[in-house]
């Protein structure tokens, strides 16, 4: 009777298992995201942003029941912290580093991490409505401080963000960018410039005219050395990470992939200028074959994974239950030993944290980072896809992500081919957001993932006789 | 001082209108104890049919007519399509939902209207009025929108402490399962509480549109301002709705005045924010005591 | 074991409460004790004011005027989610399970206040954290095992039958090895043959541990109790062991003053 083989709840080695999962899915995402159109990679990279940001919700939203239309506000915060951090310290040596990318993403956390706390304490003893309307005053209220402070935070236009690219990447990014024959011809290769229609390649490239080049006076000496500690493994794999069978699978993914001859054949533009350019002489396929795209899919990746990590230990741990305990019956959880608003609290932290760290991702994705980009829209979108996906599963929070980015491109394809006017166009996602919210609340409210769960359950029951 | 005076005097109509955006969430309060988020979508959504009504008729009067009837209307298939079916089952569900109805309406007012900022003409001249050798920030459609929200809320309190439907109204409100006893059709009472407060958004809507523009997104901070204003009067509360409405107005418009419009949704969040953690109940509201 | 009066040292009680809720004195001056080791029964009609001494006993409720006594401690006021961690564990009326949870997590939550790893460790998957949590659950499948309820483990709490149900809010409340036990109404809802055994798992607490309950049914009242508390209307109106308090004319017509609530006493 004791052999209950559940993994729900006899976990067993339940780590190692979120681990194993995690790391697989990180590699195959990152095969995926070495062999496909970096058109793709752009829309990969949104949706591993916009999972990030969903594994908060589904901690707040599903498992604490708190309706936070904060969470973009708090995006907002780790994108700034992300931005002025990587802006103005960027070149200071602390304890002989440089101040990184990977720095500056552990600061947007912390700052996550103090807003959150401060937001989460206050709501912790709001109700719903209370609570909803308080995080819509963030969501309103946190892009009106940029105009607060516009010398900080450059008011309504934003601030360009210097993104540290991997080393090599400023190289070639500089050299495809640049007048050199070698790399124009070059650029005409990488299918990212060919594409016309694609906002988010013109959007990067832009940007990146604008946002990166001031740092092409940096001495290539200083980025050279810089990038070691930019690697992507860097990155990725962080020093939190001490289980060794997922170090060696990400070691494996991430050499595969530098070591991938089909890559550096087909990517590769401008190896030449880039040894020329390279002093030391080290270069790889990674650095050679440098797709702005891809390294911010892999770099979004790898924030997702981590935080997908963290966030399957809690949701499916201790802390897991003591969120849902509390949303289930406060009273009861009280009595049991469990303090309802500092779990409330935690919730608000952790989502908090995901939120702020995904801000810095979009930061990274965007090269730039304004009060436009993370107002009321990209609040109610987080709520959205938790909603649709399924308000109390992770793997909601990944459906949702994927919806978010799909059902615009689907939408423009679907009218494409009909030409509608831009006006339709343009709000149809958001008329089927809405419209599909109301309609999962009502019919489904366990979104794509509740709705698959109760109808396994049911298959279940049919066969085993619930009554036993 | 006369800057303070200025920036006060300028302040009423706004907080006029926030007093009725804030009443609509107040009466909805009072009739399914739940806050609509989507009252100000709703409002902006009428607000679009009045400009329309006015560009093809010319007549403001008609369009104001046809927004509050649209309010109404709207209000009542939003409450019969959504709120009714989810209300009981799911608090958290209802609260998502009428979000969902606030981003389907800005959507849908973005396919019919476009996106792009759009004039609404005041009846009345909205230039500062001459008086006693200067021009004070008070014009004529202030006079116009002050003088309008007043008579709305005289009536809305005459009905609903003079009239059997207001009373009606209120038994529902306060207790549902006694007044069904008592013979009062309580469902009834809830439509009657979303049109009514439809129609009231719908006012506060054509109301504002005219001292800035209209766009699908450009009432949000509405919602917060109002939203502010109910729960710091109570959200029960019809007179802490207006009182409340009016101080928000006030306060914004010394905020904007002294310092940057663009503070103007911090100062609603601080106040929020304060309000929320001194007082969770609001000033006016009923103090119930709190289950365990 | 059958406690003698008086009581000296009661482990846990409340001193001199008087509480008034909106303008109803709901206690007054309402002195009641646990003694250690013993099972201590609290009755009265309806309205008299049972379950509000236990809301004072585990802090949701703060009293206008007396103290709380534990373990020799004042306390004006316990904080509900301080009561595991004190040695008091309180079910609640129904059974009050959380619904997401399985009933081997409702058990293990009942243990959470003895396992400190933080949400750090917890993200992150320390060792510590899980390792902590897999003796909790050994600990809450084994009390599920000696409960019969080990093949409910896996089973949501809607899916089992009310008397599980009820054996899973016990068992959570036990994982904690608490000192005193407050039982809000534990016989209801459950079957005569149930409540025979409900009695016998009760007696068989004792005298490691204090229990204290609330109970409609006399009859499990008058088995299982050593010592009985009757209020009426917000008083302390008799006490003493179940013969003294069957006798007692003042109880009776306290319950006589109640439609119907005479047999029960009577033939209890």
């Amino acid at each position: 009777m004791n052999n209950v083989k559940n993994l729900r709840t006899f976990p067993g080695n339940r780590i190692i298992w979120h681990a194993v999962i995690v790391g697989i899915v990180w590699l195959l995402l990152l095969l995926l995201n070495n062999n496909i159109d970096p058109l793709y990679s752009s829309y990969l990279a949104l949706v591993a942003m916009y999972a990030t940001a969903m594994f908060g919700m589904t901690i707040l939203v599903g498992l604490s029941g708190q309706v936070s239309l904060g969470n973009g506000a708090l995006m907002a915060v780790g994108g700034y912290v992300f931005a002025l951090t990587s802006m103005n310290w960027q070149t200071v040596p602390i304890i002989g580093w440089q101040w990184n990318a990977v720095w500056s993403m552990v600061f947007s956390g912390l700052g996550g991490i103090l807003i959150g706390g401060i937001v989460g304490g206050l709501a912790a003893r709001l109700r719903g409505p209370y609570l909803a309307g308080l995080t819509l005053g963030l969501a309103v209220g946190v892009p009106a401080i940029t105009n607060r402070f516009p010398e900080l935070l450059g008011g309504e236009n934003g601030l360009m963000l210097s993104v540290p690219y991997p080393a090599g990447g400023y190289a070639a990014l500089d050299s495809a960018l640049g007048s050199s024959s070698d790399s124009s011809s070059g650029a005409t290769v990488d299918p990212n410039s060919a594409v016309e229609e694609d906002q988010y390649a013109e959007l990067d490239l832009s940007e990146f005219e604008q946002g990166a080049n001031p740092d092409a006076d940096l001495a290539p000496e200083d980025l050279l050395t810089d990038g070691d500690l930019l690697t992507e493994e860097d990155f990725g794999v962080g020093d939190q990470l001490t289980d060794g069978d997922l170090l060696t699978e990400e070691d494996f993914g991430v050499g595969d992939q530098l070591t991938d001859g089909d890559l550096l054949t087909d990517e590769d533009f401008g190896t030449g200028t880039d040894l020329a350019v390279d002093p030391t002489g080290i270069t790889d396929a990674f650095d050679s074959g440098f797709i702005i795209e891809r390294w911010q899919a892999s770099m979004a990746i790898a924030v997702a994974c981590l935080v997908a990590f963290a966030a399957l230990n809690l949701v499916r741990g201790r802390q897991g239950r003591v969120w849902k305990a509390v949303r289930d019956d406060p009273v009861a959880a009280a009595v049991v030993g469990i303090s309802p608003s500092g779990s409330k609290i935690s919730a608000f932290v952790v989502s908090s944290l995901f939120a702020a760290l995904a801000g810095a991702v979009f930061a990274q994705i965007l090269s730039f980072i304004g009060p436009g980009a993370f107002g009321l829209g990209l609040s109610l979108s987080l709520l959205v896809g938790i909603v649709l996906g399924g308000r109390s599963s992770l793997l909601g929070a990944i459906l949702g992500a994927l919806l978010l980015v799909w059902l615009p491109e689907l939408v423009d394809g679907l009218s494409g081919d009909r030409g509608w006017p831009e006006q339709i166009t343009n709000n149809a996602p958001n008329l089927l957001y809405g419209l599909l919210v109301v309609a999962v609340v009502l019919a489904a409210p366990g979104g794509v993932t509740g709705t698959v769960r109760a109808w396994v359950d049911k298959a279940r029951g049919k066969t085993r006789s619930p009554l036993s | 001082m006369t800057n303070f005076i200025d920036y006060l005097l300028g302040g009423f109509s706004n907080g006029a209108v926030i007093a009725l955006m804030a009443l609509a969430l107040v009466l909805v309060w009072r009739s399914t104890r739940m806050v609509n988020f989507a009252q100000v979508g709703q409002a902006m959504f009428t607000t679009y049919v009045a400009l329309t009504i006015q560009q093809s008729t010319g007549n403001w009067l008609l369009a104001l007519v046809v927004a509050i009837g649209a309010g109404a209307i709207l209000g009542v298939i939003v409450f019969f399509l959504v709120i009714r079916p989810v209300k009981n089952s799911d608090s958290t569900g209802a609260i998502i939902a009428t979000f969902g109805v606030l981003i389907a309406l800005q959507a849908g007012a973005g396919m019919i209207w476009g996106g792009d900022p759009q004039g609404f003409i005041p009846p009345v001249d909205n230039a500062g009025l001459e008086f006693a050798g200067r021009i004070w920030p008070i014009s004529p459609y202030d006079i116009l929108v002050l003088s309008a929200t007043a008579a709305l809320v005289i009536g809305l309190t005459l009905l609903f402490t003079k009239t059997s439907l207001g009373l009606s109204m209120r038994a529902s409100a306060f207790n549902p399962e006694v007044a069904r006893l008592s013979g009062v059709r309580v469902n009834r009472m809830l439509i009657s509480g979303w049109a009514i407060a439809g129609a009231t958004g719908a006012i506060g809507g054509v109301l504002i549109a005219p001292a800035s523009t209209i766009s699908p997104n450009s009432f949000d901070i509405l919602l917060v301002f109002a939203f502010t204003a109910a729960v710091i009067g109570g959200l029960d509360s019809l007179i802490g709705a207006v009182t409340f409405g009016i101080g928000t107005g006030l306060v914004i418009s010394l905020v904007s005045g002294y310092s940057d419009s663009g503070n103007a949704a911090i100062v609603a969040l601080v106040l929020l924010a304060l309000n929320l953690l001194l007082k969770p109940d609001g000033v006016f509201g009923h103090h119930g005591a709190r289950s365990v | 074991m059958k406690y003698v009066l008086p009581l000296t040292h009661p482990l846990l009680a409340v001193e001199n409460v008087s509480i008034t809720l909106s303008g109803l004195k709901i206690l007054d001056e309402v002195s009641i004790g646990a003694p250690e080791g013993a099972v201590t029964g609290l009755i009265g009609p309806n309205g008299a004011g049972k379950t509000t001494v236990f809301n004072v006993m585990s802090g949701f409720l703060t009293p206008d005027e007396g103290i709380i006594r534990f373990d020799g401690k004042k306390l004006k006021h316990i904080k509900t989610h301080h009561l595991t961690k004190l040695g008091i564990s309180r079910t609640l009326q129904g059974v009050g399970l959380f619904e997401s949870l399985t009933a081997l997590e409702n058990v293990m939550l009942g243990g959470s206040a003895g396992v400190k790893s933080g949400i750090v460790a917890d993200s992150l998957g320390a060792p510590w954290a899980d390792s902590a949590q897999n003796k909790l659950r050994a600990q809450a499948m084994e009390i599920m095992g000696e409960f019969g309820i080990a093949d409910s483990v896996d089973r949501y709490p809607s899916e089992l039958p009310y008397p599980v149900q009820k054996r899973v809010a016990i068992a959570r409340s036990l994982i904690s090895n608490p000192k005193v036990l407050l039982l809000d109404e534990p016989a209801g809802g459950i079957s005569v043959g149930d409540m025979a055994e409900l009695g016998r798992m009760i007696r068989s607490w004792t005298p490691e541990r204090t229990v204290l309950l609330v109970e409609h049914h006399m009859e499990l009242v008058m088995e299982v109790c050593d010592l009985i508390w009757v209020l009426d209307a917000g008083k302390v109106i008799a006490s003493g062991t179940p013969e003294q308090v069957r006798t007692n004319p003042a109880v009776l017509a306290a319950y006589l003053g109640e439609d119907g609530g005479n047999t029960d006493v009577g033939n209890g």
